[in-house]
């Protein structure tokens, strides 16, 4: 592992490459040229105080806002600037800090919702029911279902979402982002409110995503957490990156732990 | 599997109730029941974008109308015969419906509301002014009756067959739309547009098709009441019918699709009740007097029953299993 | 009359209108920013004010008792309906609420019709008929009250909202609720007060623009609908709400004078529309995405 590079292993296909990203709201400066790349494989995680643009990170990259500046290239093509579905479409997937699940629908149903850039019926082919559309929506269900026994929801599958609690909404939220098979999957501080037994369960699932060909990227506030999970760490800090580097240099830099003003690392 | 046994069973309950019913009943009852169907399915389309999708858009009577209009106008002058202005008018609802939809929803809530009801009332002031071409406030008259080649629809049960079968086509058409990949993308973005268009979903695209496609079934259906009646004015397509419509979505409840058909079903008949027994109490009837009663009806039923009739029966044949309604925020 | 004349006599109807929208549209925003509640019934208060006061005038009352009470039952009107429809609502959202008082307006509207029939009433003018000339164009006494209504109107609620500590409270209900509420102000005897107001003040513009327009059971929506459109345009506040209703009542006045008098009502819900759609539109481009 190169120390204190720009890249955690230029060996390894880069994935997403990020280079001088901005974004204001009105005169705040949530993010201001933000540069790194995601290699295939790693799990690298994203940290930074509050307010430090990590949730705006995701945003951007994943489609609900526009970027004021820089680039931003998956898998060699560049996405700056597409609308969410399609970001989608092309394979990053995401989770939600507030989760945003649908309220209306089952648990099954919602990650069959992320299983929808795997269907194909439009409305016509739907209302009226064609074979093709029985069978593709026997495929979904399917692949839901496997989706919701990665993350070991199976037996809740029925369930209004109002049943259940954080922990498990949490994992519904990301059984759903891996439902449209992505190739990145950027998790908005998953292990947020869940007591220590849960961050364990995630911890395992994340390493058995990543065995399936996935790469994870992790933005978080939960230092053992991360420290655990990742090899490579981000850090922002009023929207610029102030650090880079496996744990144990992130952990020494003067200018995290500033940053941080005495919390415990 | 025993909940699309269920489901298929009550269908065939359905269908054949509304089959059997001509054969037992009068020309009072089956004329009732043909507006039950007519209004019946533009309250399910209506339910289904402001309840289920989460689109508020107040101009579905604007859709009936224009459909009314444009086949019955074609009609009246011998330009189409019904059943091709039918199409015609649909289409030209789907063309206009495509237009302003395309600016207007990306509103937000009750800022669409309010810019389709601008919408309605602006369509209903037009057609009356517009004299030359839509017969002004009296309308349009002397339309011609529904007729496949040689067969004319001439009598009520020909209409009531003609509308109860519009009306399942599209209950049918939406309830398997609704049950599929794409019902649950709308489902999904009236919860958390974010959400759904980071799982692929085209939100304002999908918010337009479920649009067009509402529009255009309020528009057939539009034409066959105007061959029913055999005439059209422009008052029948305003306010009073929002209001109307509304009133059957909420006292169905439109969380599910057949509920606003049986808000249909008991405003209707509740309408006929209140005419025959204070018809002659009351000095005058007319839908604004209807109003009181059904204005009434909704504050009661949005205070203390806010899933409506279907939501109450959903709790208690389903037992609070199934997944309805939102969970407060 | 000459074309300046006209011009004038057109100006004077559309201004006059247009003040009648801005207080109408100034109980919208009221009611909106403090509770949230879009009051469909605004309009119908606009009507009762005229009706009612038409009424206890007929029933043998004086020009000046009737006024007074006819106030005083809208107030009471605009109470009831806070009570009992919009307090018990236990899943309170937007629409519920849009829809209750959308009910409502029905509601009044056809008990109105029902105890009143569907006759256009009139009552006096204040101060009497004389006629005002101005550069060759008429105008009423009653116009003047008008436009003093709305002066004192934006005059005394401005005040009011700025100078009073109940006003301060009331403005900072709208910013915050639950901070408010936090504050130890009574959320509900606000939203109860709000609509009191609103009601009262809907009804007194009623009751100004009766000698001039005339009352009947249907006139509300079409008038509450442009006091609505003026809120929207003008943005909520009282001076953008002001603004806009003046200038929709102008061009209202030169439509109905110089192109035709039945479109000028489809020439407000068109502006309203348009402006949502330009509104959107340069939202969307850049900031559509941003306004999560």
């Amino acid at each position: 592992m190169e120390g204190g590079g720009s890249v955690a292993d230029p060996r390894a296909d880069v994935l997403l490459d990020v280079h001088g990203l901005s974004k204001h709201f009105g005169g705040i400066r949530a993010m201001s040229g933000v540069t790194f790349s995601i290699p295939k494989g790693s799990i690298i995680s994203m940290i930074g105080p509050n307010g430090a643009g990590k949730s705006t990170f995701i945003n951007v990259v994943s489609g609900i806002h526009l970027p004021d500046g820089g680039e931003v290239r998956f898998q060699g093509e560049d996405i700056a600037g597409l609308p969410a579905h399609a970001v989608a479409a092309r394979g990053i997937g995401r989770t939600f800090q507030l989760e945003e699940l649908f309220g209306s629908l089952s648990v099954l149903e919602n990650v069959m919702v992320g299983c929808y850039t795997r269907g194909r019926s439009g409305m016509l082919v739907c209302g009226f029911s064609l074979p093709f559309t029985v069978r593709e929506e026997k495929r979904i269900r399917d692949e839901a279902m496997e989706c919701l026994a990665m993350v070991g929801l199976e037996a809740r599958a029925h369930d209004p979402i109002s049943r259940l609690p954080l922990g498990e909404r949490k994992l519904v939220g990301i059984a759903r982002a891996l439902g449209m098979k992505p190739r990145l999957l950027m998790l908005d501080e998953p292990a947020g409110g869940l007591a220590a037994h849960e961050v364990e369960k995630l911890i395992r699932l994340i390493h058995l995503l990543v065995e399936r060909g996935l790469t994870p990227f992790i933005v978080e506030h939960n230092m053992p957490f991360v420290m655990s999970l990742s090899r490579w760490i981000i850090v922002l800090d009023e929207g610029r990156k102030i650090a880079e580097g496996s744990p144990e240099e992130v952990r020494t830099n003067e200018d995290v732990i500033k940053a941080y003003l005495g919390e415990e690392i | 599997m025993s909940g699309t046994w269920r489901t298929k069973f009550l269908w065939i309950i359905l269908v054949g109730f509304i089959f059997a019913i001509p054969l037992v009943a009068g020309s009072y009852v089956i004329s009732v029941m043909c507006f039950i169907a007519m209004f019946g399915g533009l309250a399910v389309g209506m339910g289904l974008l402001l309840e289920q999708a989460g689109i508020f858009s107040l101009a579905h009577p604007t859709w009936f109308g224009l459909g009314a209009y444009v086949s019955g106008g074609l009609a009246v002058r011998g330009i189409a015969p019904p059943w091709l202005g039918s199409i015609i008018g649909a289409v030209f609802v789907g063309l206009v419906s495509y237009v302003i939809g395309a600016p207007l929803l990306r509103l937000k809530g009750y800022y669409l509301a309010c810019a389709t009801f601008g919408l309605l009332i602006i369509v209903e002031i037009s057609l009356a002014q517009l004299g030359s071409l839509t017969g002004g406030h009296e309308g349009l008259m002397g339309i011609p009756p529904f007729s496949v080649g040689n067969f004319v629809l001439e009598t009520d049960r020909h209409y009531y067959y003609l509308s109860w079968a519009l009306c399942l086509a599209c209950l049918w058409f939406l309830y398997n739309l609704m049950g599929s990949r794409m019902g649950r993308a709308v489902k999904s973005f009236s919860d958390s547009e974010v959400a759904a268009s980071s799982m692929g979903v085209n939100v304002p695209r999908l918010k337009l098709k479920v649009f067009i496609l509402t529009a255009m079934m309020a528009s057939l259906i539009g034409s066959v009441y105007t061959f029913y009646l055999r005439f059209t004015q422009p008052g029948i397509f305003g306010f009073p019918l929002l209001v109307e419509l509304v009133t059957m979505v909420i006292i169905g409840g439109g969380k599910t699709l057949y509920g606003p058909l049986l808000g249909a079903f008991v405003v209707m008949w509740l309408r006929e009740l209140i005419h025959m027994y204070l018809g002659g109490l009351l000095p005058r009837t007319s839908a604004e007097v209807d109003a009181i009663f059904f204005g009434l009806l909704i504050i009661v039923i949005l205070i203390f029953m806010p899933g409506g009739l279907a939501g109450w029966i959903d709790r208690f044949v389903y037992g609070g299993r199934r997944v309805r309604g939102r969970p407060q925020s | 009359m000459s074309f300046f004349s006209q011009v004038v006599q057109y100006t004077l109807s559309g201004l006059t209108a247009g003040s009648i929208y801005a207080v109408i549209g100034i109980c919208w925003s009221l009611v909106y920013l403090i509770t949230k509640v879009l009051n469909f019934t605004t309009g119908e208060f606009v009507m009762l004010g005229g009706m009612l006061t038409w009424g206890f005038h007929s029933a043998g009352f004086g020009l000046l008792p009737s006024l007074l009470l006819a106030v005083a039952c809208a107030i009471l009107i605009a109470i009831i309906l806070e009570r009992v429809a919009i307090r018990p609502v236990r899943y309170p959202s937007e629409m519920t609420y849009m829809m209750i008082t959308v009910a409502a307006a029905s509601v009044i509207k056809g008990v109105v019709l029902l105890v009143w029939g569907s006759e256009t009433r009139t009552i006096e003018p204040f101060f009497g008929t004389e006629v005002i000339h101005l550069f060759g164009a008429t105008m009423t006494s009653q116009v003047l009250c008008v436009f003093g209504l709305l002066v004192i109107v934006t005059v005394g609620l401005s005040l009011f909202l700025n100078r009073t500590l109940f006003g301060k409270a009331l403005r900072a209900s709208s910013i915050n609720l639950t901070g408010a509420s936090l504050m130890g102000i009574n959320i509900s005897r606000f939203r109860l007060l709000c609509f009191g107001l609103a009601g009262s003040l809907a009804g007194i513009t009623g009751i100004v623009i009766t000698p001039i327009t005339f009352t009947g059971y249907s006139i509300g929506m079409l008038t509450g609908l442009k006091g609505l459109v003026a809120a929207i345009v003008g943005g909520w506040t009282m001076t953008g709400t002001t603004a806009a209703a003046l200038i929709l009542g102008l061009l209202e006045g030169i439509c109905a004078g110089f192109v035709s008098a039945g479109l000028k009502d489809v020439l407000a819900l068109l502006v309203m529309i348009l402006f949502l759609i330009v509104r959107t539109m340069k939202f969307a481009s850049r900031l559509g995405r941003d306004a999560r």
